[in-house]
C-alpha cells in the first residue's frame, strides 16, 4: 500500500468516525443550555471549544496509543489474520449502524442506555466550568467507543505501517476529520445561527446521516477485504503455480 | 410566581418522586427554551407568561397531573406563539 492510499484510508475511517453523533449531540446540548442560562457570548464560546479540545484530546490519545500497541503487537502477529478479523468488525458494525444506531422515536435519540444518556445530559445542562465542558468531551468519546473502535483501528493498523514523520501527519489528519461536524457547529453557534435550526436538521437528515455511517464502513470492510486479504492470497496462489 | 401547594406532579411515569406543581419552574424551563432560539428576553418573558397562564387554567381543577401533561400542554400552547422554542422545549429529552 503506498503513502497515498494509506493517508486516503485514514481520511474515509477519519470521516466514518465523524458521521457517529454522540459528541454532535452533547455540544448541541450544551450551546442550547449555556444560551438559555443567559450566559455571555464569551462564556458559550468557551464552554463549546473547551469541548470540542476535549473531543481533539482524547481522539488524538486513543489513535496513539491503538496505533502504538498496533506497532508492539504486529511484529508477532499474522496480519492478514487480523485484517480478515477487522473486516467482520467492520461489516458487523456497519449492520449495527443501520440497524441500532438511532431510537425509533422523534428527536435525534441515540443507541446508548436510556440511563448514560440522562446522565450525560444531566452533566453537559451542568457545566458551567470550561474543565467540566473539556471532561465532557473526553467522555463522549470515551461513550462511543463501541462504534469509533473499528474505524480507529483501520487507522492504527495503516499508522503502523507508515514511516514516523508520517504518522503523526496521520493522527492529525484522523483527529482533525474526525472533529469536522463538531468545528461546523462550533461556527454555526459562534455566528449565532439558531440551536432549534441545527438540531431540525439533524432530526430530518438522521436517516442519511445513520445510512452513510453503517455504509462507510460496510464499504471501508469491503474495500480492505479485497486489497489486504483477498488480493495477497491470490497473488500468493499464482505465484505458487 | 407563587406555587400551588394543592396540584401534585406524578413525574415520569411514577419512576420519580411526586413533588407539587411550581409554576416558577414551568416559567424558568418555558423561559430557558425561548431564550436557547435566541428570542429577546422581553418577548421570552411574554411567551413565558402566556403559557403558564394556560398551563395554570388547564390544571386548576386537577388534585393531580403527570409531567408529561405539562409538559404536552405547554408545548402546544408555546408551538402557537413560538414554534422554534416550542420544537426546542419538546424535543430537549430526545437529542441524545
Amino acid at each position: 500500500m503506498n503513502t497515498f492510499d494509506s493517508l486516503a484510508i485514514i481520511a474515509v475511517a477519519a470521516l466514518i468516525h465523524a458521521s457517529f453523533q454522540l459528541s454532535v449531540s452533547m455540544l448541541t446540548l450544551l450551546s442550547s443550555h449555556t444560551i438559555g442560562a443567559k450566559r455571555s457570548h464569551a462564556r458559550l464560546l468557551g464552554l463549546t471549544n473547551a469541548f470540542t479540545f476535549g473531543v481533539f484530546v482524547m481522539t488524538v490519545l486513543l489513535m496513539s496509543a491503538a496505533a502504538l500497541y498496533v506497532q508492539i503487537g504486529l511484529q508477532s502477529a499474522d496480519l492478514t489474520l487480523l485484517w480478515i478479523v477487522i473486516c467482520g468488525l467492520l461489516f458487523g458494525l456497519g449492520a449495527a449502524v443501520w440497524i441500532f444506531y438511532y431510537r425509533r422515536e422523534q428527536g435525534t435519540a441515540l443507541w446508548i442506555p436510556r440511563g448514560m444518556a440522562r446522565y450525560l445530559s444531566d452533566r453537559t445542562k451542568a457545566a458551567k466550568q470550561t474543565g467540566e465542558a473539556f471532561g465532557l468531551g473526553v467522555s463522549s468519546v470515551l461513550a462511543e467507543l463501541l462504534f469509533s473502535f473499528a474505524p480507529l483501528l483501520v487507522s492504527a493498523i495503516i499508522l503502523a505501517q507508515l514511516a514516523p514523520s508520517l504518522q503523526l501527519v496521520g493522527i492529525l489528519l484522523y483527529a482533525v476529520l474526525s472533529l469536522l461536524p463538531l468545528l461546523i457547529i462550533l461556527g454555526l453557534v459562534g455566528s449565532g445561527h439558531k440551536i432549534s435550526r441545527i438540531q431540525r436538521w439533524r432530526e430530518e437528515n438522521k436517516s442519511f446521516l445513520q445510512f452513510i455511517a453503517g455504509g462507510g464502513l460496510v464499504v471501508l470492510g469491503f474495500y480492505l477485504y479485497v486489497d489486504q486479504v483477498l488480493t495477497p492470497t491470490v497473488m500468493a496462489a499464482a505465484g505458487g503455480v | 410566581m407563587t406555587s400551588r401547594p394543592l396540584i401534585d406532579v406524578v413525574k415520569r411515569g411514577g419512576k420519580r418522586t411526586t413533588e407539587r406543581f411550581d409554576t416558577g419552574k414551568l416559567h424558568a424551563s418555558v423561559l430557558a427554551a425561548c431564550l436557547s432560539v435566541r428570542s429577546p428576553e422581553g418577548m421570552a418573558r411574554s411567551a413565558a407568561d402566556s403559557v403558564c397562564t394556560v398551563v395554570n387554567e388547564w390544571c386548576s381543577a386537577k388534585p393531580e397531573v403527570t409531567s408529561d401533561d405539562l409538559r404536552r400542554v405547554a408545548a402546544r400552547h408555546l408551538e402557537r406563539i413560538h414554534p422554534e422554542a416550542a420544537y426546542l422545549y419538546k424535543h430537549h429529552r430526545l437529542v441524545l
